[in-house]
């Protein structure tokens, strides 16, 4: 039986694909989608067809790697709730387990692409940044997404009626290149520059607008990065933050309790606040969320004074 | 304190919307919110507060509570 009503065929295509290989996540799907209204629905099925061409003869693989990552996302959780912390805080450690290991790098981000769907709080930032965030920028905005993995961010600012141009920076060549290839395949690449950029040696006041997606928990020091940022923007321009809290990852350095930690981290680094959207996870409240200390999504929209 | 009695109030404290009975047949499929992550939860919150640490195989190894009160028993009993 169809999770989502049949209008919405290629999420329906990708859900059925993703119980095939994951049987017992029925259940899960089940309440991810519950209580979903159509413009959600509809959100989610542009979604579904946006996977689809990245993953082109893939498909199979990116359900399979998001069924690795729900058990490997179990042993991270296991250690968290034991130990109350993340298991690694050093960088070093991450490059050495994580992000030098590329046939684990190539499963993680493909699992991780399949939850924008699977997983409510993803959807909803997503959704927070294209309804939230892009229309409230400037006619004309130039924008830079630093760390754009999977693409789907970068492509949706390269989409916006009001942007007059898009770029992204990672300090990896060979997560560009996955990024490059996953804009093409949406058809979205045309004039988006992919740059090997560190954002500490980058010159300041260059653009009106920056997103910064599920960083700074990557990182040992992540306000000095918020105020490098707040260097690159123009004055008075904005800034999409978006960090997950209590979020167990094999990569994940920086433990926010709740989200208003991130939130004031955002103005500790100088911003004003503008909006925030407090993500719970499928199934979950915000206040059941924060009872049960779940994951929830933080983004931040914020300026910077003129 | 029975061991099915203390594992009913940890229950009843994290599947907060679950109001069903708590009876060693219930098991994952009847109770909503017991998912893979509340799982682990569940078994850490035992751990604590039976004093217990299970192995990794452990974890996922009860499939229902009366499952997961016999395995709480053998690791006290292991303790002595």
């Amino acid at each position: 039986m169809s999770l989502a009503p049949a209008q919405f065929a290629q999420l329906n295509r990708l859900i059925d694909l993703q119980l095939e290989v994951f049987p017992e996540h029925r259940g899960f799907l089940t309440k991810r989608f519950a209580d979903s209204d159509a413009a959600h629905l509809d959100f989610c099925e542009q979604l579904s067809g946006n996977v689809f061409k990245i993953a082109g003869s893939d498909i199979r693989r990116i359900v399979e790697d998001y069924r690795w990552l729900s058990d490997m996302v179990l042993e991270e959780e296991l250690f968290f709730r034991r130990e109350g912390r993340y298991r690694l805080s050093k960088f070093s450690d991450a490059l050495e387990q994580v992000y030098a290991n590329t046939p684990f790098m190539a499963k993680y981000m493909n699992g991780l692409l399949a939850s924008q769907l699977w997983w409510r709080n993803h959807t909803e930032v997503l959704r927070y940044f294209r309804d939230g965030f892009l229309p409230g920028n400037r006619q004309g905005f130039t924008h830079l997404e630093v760390g754009p993995g999977h693409g789907l961010f970068l492509g949706l600012a390269a989409a916006a009626p009001n942007g007059a141009s898009a770029e992204g920076w990672d300090i990896s060549a060979a997560s560009l290149e996955n990024t490059r290839a996953a804009l093409s395949a949406m058809g979205a690449s045309a004039g988006i520059a992919l740059k090997e950029v560190n954002i500490f040696t980058a010159p300041e006041g260059q653009f009106d607008s920056i997103t910064f997606s599920e960083v700074l928990e990557h990182l040992e020091e992540p306000l000095a990065a918020l105020k490098i940022l707040r260097g690159l923007l123009k004055p008075g321009g904005r800034i999409f933050v978006n960090a997950p809290v209590n979020s167990p990852a094999p990569d994940h350095l920086y433990l926010f309790r709740t989200p208003e930690e991130v939130r004031d981290m955002v103005a500790a680094a100088g911003f004003e606040i503008v909006d925030t959207l407090y993500a719970p996870p499928s199934g979950a409240g915000l206040d059941k969320a924060r009872r049960q200390e779940l994951s929830i999504s933080a983004a931040v929209i914020a300026k910077k004074s003129s | 304190m029975s061991t099915i009695d203390k594992v009913t109030d940890i229950m009843r404290d994290l599947f907060e919307d679950y109001s069903g009975p708590i009876t060693p047949a219930i098991a994952a499929k009847d109770v909503p919110d017991w998912d893979s992550l509340a799982h682990v939860k569940l078994m850490v919150q035992v751990e604590r507060a039976f004093g217990i640490r299970f192995e990794a195989r452990e974890v996922s190894q009860p499939q229902n509570v009366g499952e997961l009160v016999a395995l709480i028993d053998q690791k006290l009993a292991a303790k002595g």
